[in-house]
């Protein structure tokens, strides 16, 4: 069992003050729903922690703000949240797709966008389309904050950037100009309470039938979710009804080869990362005619 | 281990607790306030046997320790009865036979119960979804799917 002492922040300041002073031995917990399954299967990763720090109280957290270049969405903010947000809606309807297909009802009333991104899962349902959606994570620390693009700042399966006494506070998602449509896309084994076989985000304008600014990030099928930029650079500029959808998928089953290398579920993915793109393309195609 | 003071207010009723860092919501109201209807299934948010509604949502209480909820609401299955009536949800799981072993029972209606305080004229598929973090190996869901939506249809006569 893992024994520890329970601390409660109800400002940054506090939160930011003991993670100063006692950095290797605290962890975070908001939501939870990643960090009590965590606890309950004693896992390795929390060896040294001596600490349990509750930040869920942290007040100005959990907002979804209008930044006039970006949305600004608060760590602390829950999945309902998301789903629920008129702005969230209005600006950027494919974070409203991800969120939804997280979990269940129950976890998605409790877990956060702070949470997703740190737990940095492969397989985030969130974390795709924020990819996609180009956004950046601040991070503030007793020294000051940062500012630095979610690709950056996941660095591998379950691995990230911050530093031990940072905590991330807020997601910044850069407003994209003109109509743009888009499509989530979620594998998973069984409808609800799933984690993501595989997960895709498109998102593209459309200039006379020809796709614009397309960008595709898929999850879980390379070590951290990324935009598939060859893929991208091939459909932009391409009409929408001259493309041969077939060839497509092989190419994008091949550019997620070339990152992962031959792996045990490879025969498996490399078809269906292909198809899942293949059906994204053709229900915006849809939607559009 | 230290222990910290919380206040809850739980099916009406405020307790003022001690409570161990790692004791979940779960663990305080079965252990200490005798809340047996919520039943520990998975432990990992998977089952949803564990559902309460907690500030108005429904949560796992086995994914919330105590210590971070001072303050807060929680309403449990035993909470759902006024002045000795079952609440309409609970006699409609009896009349469409939406219970055979019963161990999921008290979860859903917490999940149904949720649902209904946000959306009062839920449609089948908004149900469907409000259930979807509950587990019930007996029924196949069908028979609470209808229990909860003749709820919704009797609402909706008055």
């Amino acid at each position: 069992m893992i024994e520890f002492e329970a601390l409660k922040a109800n400002s940054l300041e506090e939160a930011l003050d003991i993670l100063a002073e006692k950095k290797k031995e605290v962890r975070m917990v908001a939501g939870g729903t990643d960090m009590l399954v965590q606890i309950h299967h004693e896992s390795d990763d929390l060896k040294g922690m001596e600490y349990l720090l509750d930040i869920s109280s942290i007040p100005g957290l959990d907002l979804i703000e209008d930044n006039n270049e970006y949305l600004k969405i608060g760590a602390l903010c829950t999945h309902s949240e998301i789903m629920d947000s008129v702005l969230v809606n209005e600006k950027f309807p494919i974070l409203k797709k991800a969120a939804e297909v997280i979990g269940s009802t129950q976890i998605r009333n409790r877990g956060t966008v702070g949470g997703n991104i740190n737990n940095a899962s492969p397989a985030a349902d969130l974390v795709t389309a924020l990819i996609a959606l180009d956004a950046s994570v601040v991070l503030h620390s007793k020294h000051g904050k940062r500012e630095l693009s979610l690709s950056e700042f996941i660095t591998g399966p379950y691995m990230t950037d911050r530093y031990e006494d940072e905590i991330l506070t807020e997601v910044k998602v850069p407003y994209i100009q003109g109509e743009y449509f888009d499509c989530y896309q979620k594998v998973k084994r069984r409808q609800a309470v799933a984690i993501a076989r595989i997960n895709l985000a498109v998102i593209t304008k459309l200039k006379d039938n020809k796709f614009d600014d397309i960008r595709i990030a898929f999850g879980s099928a390379t070590p951290t979710a990324m935009r598939f930029r060859e893929i991208e650079a091939e459909l932009e500029g391409s009409d929408l009804n001259k493309i041969d959808y077939d060839k497509l998928a092989d190419e994008t089953g091949q550019a997620m080869v070339n990152i992962t290398g031959e792996r045990w579920s490879t025969p498996y993915k490399r078809p269906v990362v292909g198809n899942l793109l293949k059906r994204a393309l053709q229900s915006i195609v849809k939607e559009v005619q | 281990m230290e222990e910290v003071n919380v206040t809850l207010t739980v099916n009406g009723k405020e307790h003022d607790l001690n409570v161990a860092a790692d004791e979940r919501l779960l663990d305080t109201l079965r252990d200490r306030l005798h809340l047996t209807g919520v039943k520990e299934g998975c432990s990992i948010g998977e089952c949803g046997a564990c559902t309460v509604i907690l500030d108005g949502k429904a949560v796992n209480s086995c994914m919330v320790y105590t210590f971070q909820i001072d303050g807060s609401e929680v309403l449990t299955v035993e909470g759902l009865e006024t002045n000795g009536k079952l609440d309409p949800l609970q006699e409609a799981f009896i009349d469409h036979q939406a219970v055979q072993c019963g161990f999921c029972t008290p979860g859903m209606l917490m999940s149904a119960k949720a649902l209904l305080k946000e959306n009062p004229d839920p449609d089948r598929e908004e149900i469907k979804t409000a259930i979807e973090g509950n587990l019930c190996r007996c029924t196949g869901y069908q028979q609470i799917v209808d229990a909860i939506e003749s709820v919704v249809k009797k609402d909706g006569s008055e």
